[in-house]
């Protein structure tokens, strides 16, 4: 295949332009579609760096508040070494400065965010592993209710609820992003076809003189391909900076509960690179098909 | 240049189209195919560009056989051949220079090329002061000029016409037949389709009759309706 020439280049923004109604339209249903898309994904890191914080086994944190004094964290670190092992499994303290590091690991994309909060003002928290799973309801209003204490989590029950609310969200976004997209692929079919009819004159010329398909066939592919782009593009724009948002439809944040879900732009930028191949992929896929289909050789 | 060895070609549903035609054409000649509407004249010369498939035999052009090319060949042996045809097929609105360069830019030729060869090929076919009109600012003679301009712009080694003067008034014609003999003169081979008796006889050329698909002549330098030489 050929370096795409100005020749080329010129066919493909002509035909782009020519068509603006159907363009758009297709552009348009391709970026909804793609958005849709985007979010189930974003979700889905979102929820996944939520029960990254409840990894070996910890189904109950005790927030303790950032003020609260060495007496009552100490006192509450007797109290849980008391319910060992009756109640409680295990315990790990993590204090300010550990939870000081996580939290800039996690937000090490949101300077701002990073340079408002510090050491200080991040609470300790209490680990705990509960010695049976039933219990822990219990413990927690227990807990909830003594000094110095901030909040107390036990996400294993915080993280089903937000499988669950995160699992129907996805099953409707990908409903929703599968339908789209079947309109958005027709859409793309049909603008290829009527930039074929508009041009089939100059394309009946190409074969008398000998240009080769591939020839004939780029400048409508690029126009199907851009289409897909620009649609992606656009789906990706809408992710990536309603990210937040997005990731707070699934729930708050269970390791500082004054945040909500978060999803570092990183992340969000693998999505969006992501949504923008399975633009391009479509659009080529679809203008493929329509060349194929009515641009006999 | 042009052999056809036991072809036969029919298309769906109908009666034979070509039928056993052997015929060689050699390279340089000018050769009329005549024959009443229906004999098969323009699927002989569809055949040459494999525009349409033959059922039997072998077409050989500028040495290949053209059935055994794969399809992504036959652009290459398209680029050997020149067509032009009774309704002209130009772009309505592209200028006669783009028209022309159009023919090249879309076989990768390079800029450089295109501006030195088109305007040496208009003023060829006498439109050298007419480059900017549009082809519906030219009468229909003028317009076959821009086409045959195009058909030839590449320096093909065959040019196939299929009607080329139906349209036209006798004068017109005549200078489009002076125009296509000169091309004839540069080397190219030439093969026209017609059913204008005027144009067969006043060239002496070649003439091949066609009838139901059959050759049921093969005269050199004949007139259209002879049966005798
Ligand atoms: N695409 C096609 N499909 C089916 N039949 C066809 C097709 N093209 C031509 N034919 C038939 O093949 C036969 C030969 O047609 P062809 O066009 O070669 O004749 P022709 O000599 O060029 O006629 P004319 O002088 O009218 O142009 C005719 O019977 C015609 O009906
Ligand atoms: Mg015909």
């Amino acid at each position: 295949m050929a370096i795409p020439s100005p020749y080329v280049l010129r066919e493909t923004g002509s035909n782009l332009v020519r068509n603006i109604v159907m363009t758009v339209a297709a552009v348009v249903t391709m970026a909804v579609s793609l958005t849709a898309l985007g979010g189930v994904l974003i979700m889905r890191q979102a929820v996944n760096q939520a029960t990254v914080q409840y990894q070996h086994g910890v189904e109950m944190i005790i927030f303790m508040q950032a003020t609260a004094s060495q007496q009552e964290i100490s006192g509450m670190h007797q109290e849980l070494v008391s319910m060992v092992p009756s109640q409680i499994n295990r315990c790990f303290y993590v204090d300010k400065a550990q939870a000081w590091s996580e939290f800039k690991q996690i937000f090490s994309g949101e300077p701002d965010m990073v340079k408002v909060m510090d050491v200080q003002k991040m609470p300790p928290s209490f680990r705990c592993v509960p010695a049976r799973a039933q219990s822990v309801s219990v413990l927690a209003a227990k807990f909830q209710q003594q000094a110095g204490v901030l909040d107390v989590k036990y996400p294993g029950q915080a993280i089903k609820e937000e499988l669950a609310r995160f699992a129907t969200l996805r099953n409707v976004a990908l409903v929703v992003a599968g339908g789209v997209m079947l309109g958005a692929i027709a859409l793309v079919v049909n603008t290829i076809q009527l930039a074929i009819f508009a041009r089939r004159r100059e394309v009946a010329v190409m074969k008398l003189v000998g240009a080769t398909n591939w020839f004939i066939r780029v400048p409508f592919m690029l126009e199907g391909l851009t289409e897909g782009l620009v649609g992606a593009v656009i789906a990706f724009a809408v992710t990536y900076f309603a990210r937040n948002t997005l990731a707070s439809f699934t729930g708050s944040n269970p390791f500082i509960p004054s945040l909500p879900l978060y999803v570092s732009p990183h992340a969000a930028l693998l999505t969006g690179v992501f949504v923008v191949v399975v633009g391009a992929l479509v659009g080529a896929l679809g203008s493929g098909f329509a060349v194929r289909r009515f641009l006999s050789v | 240049m042009i052999r056809f060895d036991r072809v036969s070609k029919t298309y769906k549903g109908t009666v034979a189209a070509l039928r056993d035609v052997t015929v060689d054409i050699r390279r340089g000649e000018f050769v009329f195919i005549v024959g009443p509407s229906g004999s098969g004249k323009t699927t002989f010369l569809r055949l040459i560009t494999k525009e349409e498939r033959a059922d039997e035999g072998e077409i050989w052009v500028a040495g290949k056989e053209v059935g055994e090319l794969p399809p992504w060949k036959v652009p290459y042996l398209r680029r050997n051949i020149g067509c032009v045809f009774q309704d002209y097929r130009l772009l309505p609105d592209r200028s006669v220079y783009d028209n022309v360069a159009f023919a090249l830019e879309v076989i990768g030729r390079s800029r450089h090329f295109v501006r030195s060869q088109v305007p040496q090929i208009l003023e060829l076919v006498g439109l050298g002061g007419k480059m900017d009109r549009k082809p519906n600012e030219l009468s229909g003679g003028e317009q076959q000029r821009v086409a045959v301009a195009r058909a030839f712009v590449n320096r093909p080694l065959i040019l196939l016409a299929d009607e080329p003067t139906g349209n036209l008034d006798p004068a017109t014609t005549a200078g489009i037949m002076r125009l296509l003999e000169r091309i004839n003169q540069y080397g190219t081979t030439v093969v026209m389709a017609t059913h204008q008796h005027d144009v067969v006889d006043a060239m002496r050329k070649r003439v091949i009759e066609l009838d139901h698909g059959t050759v049921v002549r093969d005269q050199a330098r004949g007139i259209y309706g002879m049966v005798d030489a």
